[in-house]
């Protein structure tokens, strides 16, 4: 973690607005895209992404500044996010008619983006969220397997056949 | 195929960032007005003690001051709020400030203005309870399924399979039976005001205490015995036993064998089983543990404990201190203490559930 971030961290823990405002921009693209990515619905997103900011607020005073920032706001977006999208799949406790809701379709603006967001609302929750966290948080499979506290054989199997499908989907 | 170019160029959302950015400093904001009462109440109440002591040193009469704080602290080195649950799941609790999810990080979310609350049998749903409603809500956002009005609603309870769950509860003296998506509303018998309790497993039994102190398994089996001032009752989680604590005993009844298993212990306030089937209960200001037969003491304090929830990992249990204002989290030797529950919440709630995350890894 660079200086400049523990600096931020340091002055928003000390009440620094302007700090927690830097911190945020540094870090809500990365956060937001990388839930859209799991929960393929833009809204769920922006949820997702802001209730992971607002457990960092309300976690500021105790965050160890010797920690990395990212990792730690990753962590909570994405496991918020695979929650999510199991919940939604898996709703028949109240009624199977009350249940379909299709989701809110990505705002997506680039071709071959669309693509892959497409490609990857194929896979399962916990396939997109290994994609997400390996190829656009920059994760080794070692990172992932602690960040998800799976096995790392169960990361790498994942991201293979995670990888083959988006292959397929994409030729 | 460059997954993370591709990746990288799926766009983020202006708009959204904005909007969240308002939210976030708002939530800081808050924190700051938040975070500065406590100081000045720690300080307050330093020296609120310190006098006390003084007083204690001079006099005999002190002495009672002394314990009448000690009583009011409750546990010392409670922390000033709940940071952090100290094992994984989430709890659900409901009072006068509404019904809240609790998240293992300290995160919550207040669902509403209900006042009694139980988990869907998976802990994807929350059904909740006004005084004349009940209503299936999503523990998420809070946003209600369905709803129904109902006069004088009490103990709601969702019990049955994933794919066909039922709710019961108590409308106006009588026990009544929903379908888990709010239909086909019926009466069943009249109860006794004590929440009636579904037999776990896949299968839709229901126990519960008619108006003349038997106990009944709907449908299925009947106590031989009636018994006076029922307060609650519990299945094992294996479904082969079910506990009816009353204010003076004990009663685990087989419904298989009707046999039932007395013992003689009073004002239990609550109890639960552990998943793995160990009995915990409240009796006045300690909590209980049962090995076989015989309960020993896990914990003690001075005020009344209120409300029992174990841990989905069955490796804490939880209960309050009303007196004090305090949560108690009770884990082998481990004792962690948390305070300002009313502020927090809006009240004092009750514990309704803590369950597993419906999903694990």
């Amino acid at each position: 973690m660079d200086r400049r971030e523990i600096a931020l961290i340091r002055d928003a823990q000390r009440g620094s607005v302007r700090a927690l405002e830097q911190l945020f921009r540094l870090h809500w693209p990365r956060a937001y895209r990388a839930a859209l990515l799991v929960v393929d619905d833009a809204a769920a997103a922006e949820d997702i992404a802001q209730e992971s900011f607002l457990a960092a607020v309300r976690a500021l005073d105790r965050f160890d500044r010797r920690r990395p920032f990212g990792p730690w706001l990753h962590r909570i977006v994405v496991n918020r996010a695979i929650d999510w999208s199991r919940a939604r799949t898996l709703r028949r406790e109240i009624g199977d008619a009350a249940v379909s809701e299709p989701a809110a379709p990505a705002r997506e603006s680039g071709d071959r983006a669309e693509d892959i967001v497409a490609a990857l609302s194929e896979l399962g929750a916990e396939h997109r969220a290994v994609i997400v966290l390996r190829y656009l948080l920059d994760y080794t499979p070692g990172e992932i397997a602690e960040l998800l506290d799976l096995p790392r054989g169960t990361v790498n199997s994942r991201l293979r056949r995670g990888l083959d499908r988006l292959e397929e989907a994409l030729r | 195929m460059n997954v993370k170019r591709l990746l990288e160029r799926v766009p983020s959302d202006r708009e959204a960032e904005e909007r969240a950015w308002s939210v976030v400093r708002a939530a800081y904001a808050e924190r700051e007005h938040v975070h500065a009462r406590p100081r000045r109440r720690l300080m307050l109440a330093a020296v609120a003690l310190a006098v006390a002591v003084s007083a204690a040193a001079l006099s005999p009469p002190g002495r009672a001051v002394v314990n009448a704080v000690r009583r009011t602290i409750g546990i010392s080195h409670a922390a000033p709020a709940l940071f952090r649950m100290p094992a994984p799941g989430r709890l659900l609790v409901s009072g006068g400030g509404g019904t809240w999810v609790v998240a293992m990080d300290g995160s919550k979310r207040r669902l509403g203005d209900y006042t009694q609350a139980a988990w869907s049998p998976h802990g994807l749903y929350v059904i909740a309870a006004t005084s004349n409603e009940i209503a299936a809500i999503e523990p998420s956002d809070g946003s209600v399924r369905w709803s129904l009005a109902r006069p004088k609603v009490a103990f709601p309870r969702w019990g049955g399979s994933r794919t066909d769950t039922r709710i019961a509860y108590l409308s106006d003296g009588r026990l009544r039976v929903v379908a888990g998506d709010g239909t086909g509303d019926a009466a069943e018998a009249g109860t006794v005001r004590i929440a009636p309790a579904w037999r776990p497993g896949d299968r839709r039994q229901l126990a519960f205490v008619a108006s003349d102190g038997q106990v009944l398994l709907l449908g299925a089996w009947r106590s031989s015995h009636r018994y006076a001032e029922p307060r609650s009752l519990v299945w094992s989680p294996d479904g082969k036993s079910l506990l009816l604590v009353t204010a003076r005993q004990l009663i685990l009844f087989d419904p298989a064998s009707g046999h039932a298993n007395v013992l003689r212990l009073r004002d239990v306030s609550a109890a639960a089983f552990s998943r793995r089937g160990q009995l915990a209960v409240v009796r006045r200001n300690a909590l209980l543990l049962f090995d076989g037969e015989e309960p020993r003491t896990v914990f003690s304090t001075r005020g009344r404990l209120r409300g029992l929830a174990w841990s989905p990992n069955g490796r804490w249990l939880l209960t309050t201190l009303p007196s004090a204002d305090q949560w108690i989290f009770v884990g082998g030797r481990r004792v962690l203490a948390v305070s300002h529950i009313a502020r927090q919440f809006g009240g004092t709630p009750s514990l309704d559930g803590w369950v597993t995350d419906p999903y694990p890894g």
